[in-house]
């Protein structure tokens, strides 16, 4: 019988089935604690269960008007649109590519041995990594007007510190031995940096730009929402109107893109890995 | 009669040849996609005028609040004191709450969806490979799709709100996380299942003796990365509508006051800093907590 084993062992040794009460008690309150702390939060935030409600049957009625998908007669404007948006996220992350790699320079513990210097850095680096690309849009666009322009440089700004701390560490990261051979051998330091350094950073700092590009791609069709040109802008025009089978049909063009930069990136990256 | 040495040099400068042909036309490819997209993006000369770096030093002289080392704890009147630069700060620190609140509840139900999905998905726990197939398409249709675009939707069908925001957060946690919980899951030691198996437990004895004790510091550790995550996004999604701090931001926009646009920016830094520390310290203790 399996009960009577049971009881048997939990009589020998009574912890090792069971945790005991103690624990069991700490755990049960924590727990309702917690639960506690989420149900005083959706209240605080005014979370009605009414407006969920109400929400979930005008989404399902969007939902039933995005099918079928269509391109409202203007699917000139809308490629020119996803265009623009791959513009956007490949100039802003070349420029933050370009604008990386010396501050990834100088954040190398290598290149910059002192702690302090190399600690304050990277902090200061840190405070900027948070903010969403779309933060930095809607105050550019603000400064330099509606357009693309915005885009760019907001794109770039979200990227720079943290490709640059990925640079750092890619410099780290890289092998002393070929540069000692090659300076050994006498040779200047640029040609130190060309044949020791580059052959081992370069294919590194390039996956991570690329994989930067992918995620670019990304936010650059959200950033028009504030004004920054390119798919979003599109989007939230027609978000605005309830014209939902032209959202489906710009949507699933921007998924499919969005897939196909992917795919397309991640066989690059693979060959330089 | 060809000697092994002219053999090589043919054959190293075929593949010389080759790079060399590659990294042009790489190089080339690359160049006229960079010149096309500033052209397309109206990097350089655009209607408002060329000199790029110019507009950016102008916009950082206007986000300057203007302090005065000698007003800087002045009243609000005053212009230079912080006071007057963070005028608002009571109304901003509690927009600010509200979006962690949004985080933190959109985390915890997205990490429960998650917890579900990832069960559904498992190839060692789900046999029935049909849902597995479902599941994982709509957990990646989920990933590609921007949270953004998401939450214009749902601000559309849920209104202006924080509502939209936690349930656009909770939607892409789900997708997220259902992925990295379901590769946890199949990572797991067999040896535990099999002995629960021939013990006679059914399929929810099964998880909570034999998959949870495995796997719940690892789900705990990518929830808390998620949260991170969601802090930030929860910030932006205010832009569009979906309540918290990014309201306020973009409230600042709207009366041009860039000072106090780097003033709410500030805040979220601060916010988004705080709860990495937070998390990265819970993170430690329960990696602590799984070697001992």
């Amino acid at each position: 019988m399996p009960r009577q084993a049971y009881d048997q062992a939990l009589a020998i040794a009574p912890d090792a089935l069971r945790a005991p009460w103690t624990r069991r008690a700490r755990d049960a309150v924590l727990l309702i604690l917690a639960l506690a702390a989420l149900v005083g939060m959706a209240i605080d935030l005014e979370l009605a269960p009414g407006a969920l409600m109400a929400g979930f049957s005008k989404l399902g009625r969007f939902l039933g008007e995005m099918v079928p998908p269509s391109t409202g007669g203007q699917s000139v404007r809308i490629l020119k649109a996803l265009a623009e948006t791959f513009a956007m996220a490949f100039a802003g992350t070349v420029i933050a590519a370009v604008a990386a790699l010396p501050l990834g320079v100088i954040g190398a513990k290598t290149v910059v041995s002192n702690a302090a210097l190399h600690f304050a850095f990277r902090r200061f680096l840190d405070i900027f990594r948070g903010v969403p690309a779309l933060v930095w849009a809607l105050i550019l666009v603000s400064a330099f007007g509606l357009g693309p322009f915005a885009g760019v440089v907001a794109l770039a700004l979200a990227d720079i510190p943290n490709l640059a701390k990925l640079f750092s560490e890619a410099l780290e990261n890289s092998d002393p031995k070929p540069i000692e051979g090659v300076r050994s051998a006498g040779a200047s330091p640029l040609a130190v940096m060309r044949f020791g350094l580059a052959p081992q950073f370069a294919p590194v700092a390039t996956s991570q730009t690329l994989f930067f590009l992918e995620g670019n791609f990304r936010n650059a069709g959200v950033l028009g929402i504030v004004g920054a040109g390119g798919i979003g802008f599109e989007l939230d025009e027609r978000i605005r109107i309830f014209a939902f089978d032209e959202v489906a049909f710009i949507i699933l063009l921007y998924m499919i893109a969005v897939a196909g930069l992917d795919t397309l990136s991640r066989a690059l990256r693979n060959r330089l890995a | 009669m060809t000697s092994a040495v002219e053999v090589f040099e043919r054959d190293r400068r075929r593949m010389l040849a080759r790079q060399r042909t590659q990294a042009a036309v790489g190089l080339a490819v690359f160049t006229v996609l960079l010149l096309v997209s500033f052209q397309r993006s109206q990097f350089f000369g655009s209607d408002i005028g060329g000199d790029p770096l110019g507009r950016m030093a102008d916009f950082l002289q206007r986000m300057n609040p203007g302090l005065k080392p000698e007003l800087l704890l002045e009243d609000r009147q005053t212009r230079g004191s912080l006071h007057a630069w963070f005028y608002a700060l009571p109304i901003w620190l509690r927009a600010a709450w509200q979006t962690v609140e949004m985080a933190i509840l959109a985390t915890a139900l997205g990490s429960i969806l998650a917890l579900g999905a990832s069960f559904l998905t498992a190839q060692n726990l789900m046999p029935f490979a049909p849902v597995r197939f479902v599941v994982r398409r709509i957990l990646e249709a989920i990933r590609t799709l921007p949270d953004l675009i998401m939450a214009l939707i749902l601000v559309a069908a849920f209104g202006v709100g924080p509502l939209a925001g936690v349930l656009t957060l909770t939607i892409s946690t789900l997708g997220g996380l259902g992925k990295l919980f379901a590769e946890i899951n199949e990572e797991i030691d067999p040896r535990q299942l099999e002995a629960l198996q021939a013990a006679g437990a059914g399929p929810l004895k099964k998880i909570r003796y034999g998959v949870m004790p495995q796997v719940l510091p690892n789900y705990a550790s990518y929830a808390l990365i998620r949260l991170e995550g969601n802090l930030a996004g929860a910030a932006a999604l205010g832009i569009v509508g979906a309540g918290g701090i990014g309201l306020e931001l973009q409230r600042a926009i709207t009366y041009t006051e860039f000072d106090t646009y780097l003033a709410i920016l500030l805040i979220i830094i601060a916010m988004i800093f705080l709860i990495d520390l937070f998390s990265e310290a819970v993170r430690h203790r329960l990696i602590g907590l799984e070697k001992a």
